[in-house]
């Protein structure tokens, strides 16, 4: 079909302009920023080259270790989401009279919003009121309670726990949509031949599924290293900072401290860091797809 | 994705037959499962109506009465009708200009094959990638040089702006799924491309337009971030921010954190329960295509 250049614009002129104005120059002026000194004052930023990065790669309390913590709570995310998704998956696909019901209900977790889960689990995780501790008393294991969030060796997992129980329905989903997708004389004939339910699993089952696989682990990582409502209402990066992830310095140093300029460094740094492992984790996991 | 039913066959067999002892083993613990995974969302339903005597008493069993009082005084408190209807009011009116500015983007995309106008797709597309984080801080300084921080403008066009990535690939890719021989035949007929786009194209898009305003009220609903930043005050604030605010002040008191995390909640579970089937079918499919 003809259309002449000028019709083309118009059509696209308030997409471009609004996208250009509010997402390209941001991100644009959010680099040079990172260059410069800015405090978001009137007084106006001066370019100071790499020094913001300088500082950033030495600066253990205000990057490194928020770095480790979000790469270790991605990671965990990951694992923990896709073991479980992948398990309530093939769980449901086994039963197709309980299928639809269970999904459901194993999605409604996600529906509910970040900031009331933080609450409620906080509330939950409650050393003295909460309903983990009187749970856990209540059925003999009063030595296993203790201040979930409070304790450096738990606060993380807790929170990491949190996650997954919210987004794992999720992941079950995904998987069990490309599990139905299978046609079902494969799993049949494998059946027929004698294959143990392990090995269907492992030969045929798990190949199969490397597309939700895909989606799934690429979703819970970008999730996992962009992590900021649950700590920040659960923990605020504590105790000390053992749940201090990425994104909680970030909105310290650019609305707690007003440090537009080394705050807009740490965003940069996490997006090349996203944009990196994407791709790692993309070209690995689509070469194994091709594979099978 | 529910289009795969066991065959009629399968099904008169096992009414004949007894079910196997392991798959009835099998739906049970299912059955328990999920019913221990949803147990944090009835601790929260069940906590909320009762009084807090009786959460101090019977923490953790059912409600011997049901207690609405702490309803209606976190109704009060939390100004919350005002916080719902901000957030409708915002939902709308963003999920409207997503809509009509992206599907207008879209049309020239999907039926002008050049190299400029695959490079225009390119554009948009980059900004899938970029995490909100990333474009805050500037935009921060640039909604309060233009008087637009603490507006109802400014938030809408930065949802808009923020969504016309996913919805332009959306509705690009289905209006190529369109036979182009009815916009071909308005035309002729001498309509203009936008009486084309209007009256024919506009009203095709009517299911991926479900689609995507589907995603904008889930993701709108639920944000927290973007209005936190960008609409603070206490009588334009969004749900979530409100329940935030509120809550950050009687967090810990049970009385009122329940009634306050359901009521915050209610409107999206009944959206879901209605729409369970889409929304389920939405957030999984593109992501399977084997």
């Amino acid at each position: 079909m003809r259309m002449r250049l000028q019709t083309a614009l118009l059509f696209l002129a308030p997409a471009l302009l609004l996208y250009s104005l509010i997402v390209i120059y941001p991100t644009l002026n959010g680099l040079y920023l990172s260059f410069t000194n800015s405090t978001g004052s009137a007084r106006g930023a001066t370019f100071i080259g790499l020094t913001n990065y300088e500082r950033m790669v030495r600066d253990v309390s205000g990057f490194l270790k928020p770095l480790g913590t979000t790469l270790i709570y991605a990671a965990l995310v990951t694992v923990g989401q896709t073991v479980i998704g992948l398990g309530l998956a093939l769980w449901m696909g086994q039963l197709p009279r309980l299928r639809d019901a269970a999904r459901v209900a194993l999605f409604t977790p996600g529906m509910l919003s970040l900031i009331i889960v933080g609450f409620v689990w906080s509330f939950i995780y409650n050393p003295l009121s909460g309903g983990l501790n009187l749970l856990l008393t209540s059925v003999g294991l009063e030595s296993w309670t203790r201040s979930w969030l409070g304790e450096r060796g738990f606060a993380l997992p807790a929170v990491v726990l949190v996650n997954v129980w919210m987004y794992a329905g999720h992941s079950a989903a995904i998987f069990l949509a490309n599990y139905l997708s299978i046609p079902s004389e494969l799993l049949e004939s494998a059946t027929l031949e004698g294959a143990s339910g392990w090995q269907r699993f492992w030969y045929i089952e798990f190949p199969l599924l490397a597309p939700a696989l895909t989606i799934n682990t690429a979703l819970t990582l970008i999730g996992g290293l962009r992590v900021f409502e649950l700590p920040f209402v659960m923990t605020r990066g504590g105790p000390g900072d053992a749940t201090k992830v990425l994104n909680l310095e970030i909105f310290n140093q650019a609305f707690g401290q007003g440090n537009y300029g080394y705050g807009s460094a740490l965003t940069v740094a996490l997006l090349l860091i996203i944009l990196a492992l994407t791709l790692v984790q993309n070209t690995y996991l689509r070469s194994r797809e091709l594979n099978t | 994705m529910n289009a795969v039913q066991s065959p009629p066959t399968r099904e008169a067999n096992s009414r004949r037959r007894p079910i196997p002892w392991v798959t009835l083993l099998s739906a049970f613990g299912l059955i328990v499962t999920t019913v221990v995974y949803l147990l944090p969302v009835g601790y929260m339903l069940l906590t909320s109506v009762k009084s807090s005597l009786e959460i101090a008493v019977n923490p953790l069993g059912l409600p011997h009465t049901l207690n609405f009082e702490n309803y209606i005084d976190v109704f009060n408190r939390m100004n919350y009708l005002r916080a719902v209807l901000n957030t409708v009011f915002i939902t709308a009116v963003s999920s409207i200009g997503i809509v009509l500015v992206s599907a207008l983007a879209a049309y020239p995309l999907a039926r002008v094959q050049t190299r400029w106008s695959s490079a225009v797709y390119q554009y948009f597309s980059f900004g899938l990638m970029v995490p909100s984080f990333v474009v805050i801080i500037p935009l921060y300084s640039l909604m309060r040089s233009v008087g637009l921080l603490n507006t109802y403008v400014g938030l809408i066009l930065i949802y808009i702006a923020f969504n016309i990535p996913f919805a332009v690939f959306f509705f690009t890719s289905f209006i190529r799924s369109l036979p182009k021989e009815l916009e071909e035949a308005g035309l002729i007929d001498g309509c203009t491309p936008i009486t084309v786009f209007w009256y024919i194209v506009l009203p095709l898009l009517r299911p991926v337009i479900g689609t995507v305003t589907m995603f904008i009220t889930l993701s709108i609903w639920n944000d927290f971030l973007l209005p936190l930043v960008f609409l603070f005050d206490a009588n334009s604030r969004t749900i979530m921010v409100n329940v935030y605010s509120f809550l950050g002040y009687y967090g810990f008191n049970p009385t009122t954190l329940f009634p306050a995390a359901v009521l915050g909640s209610l409107p999206l579970l009944v959206f879901f329960f209605f729409l369970q089937r889409q929304i389920i079918a939405g957030i999984t499919a593109g992501s399977v295509k084997g």
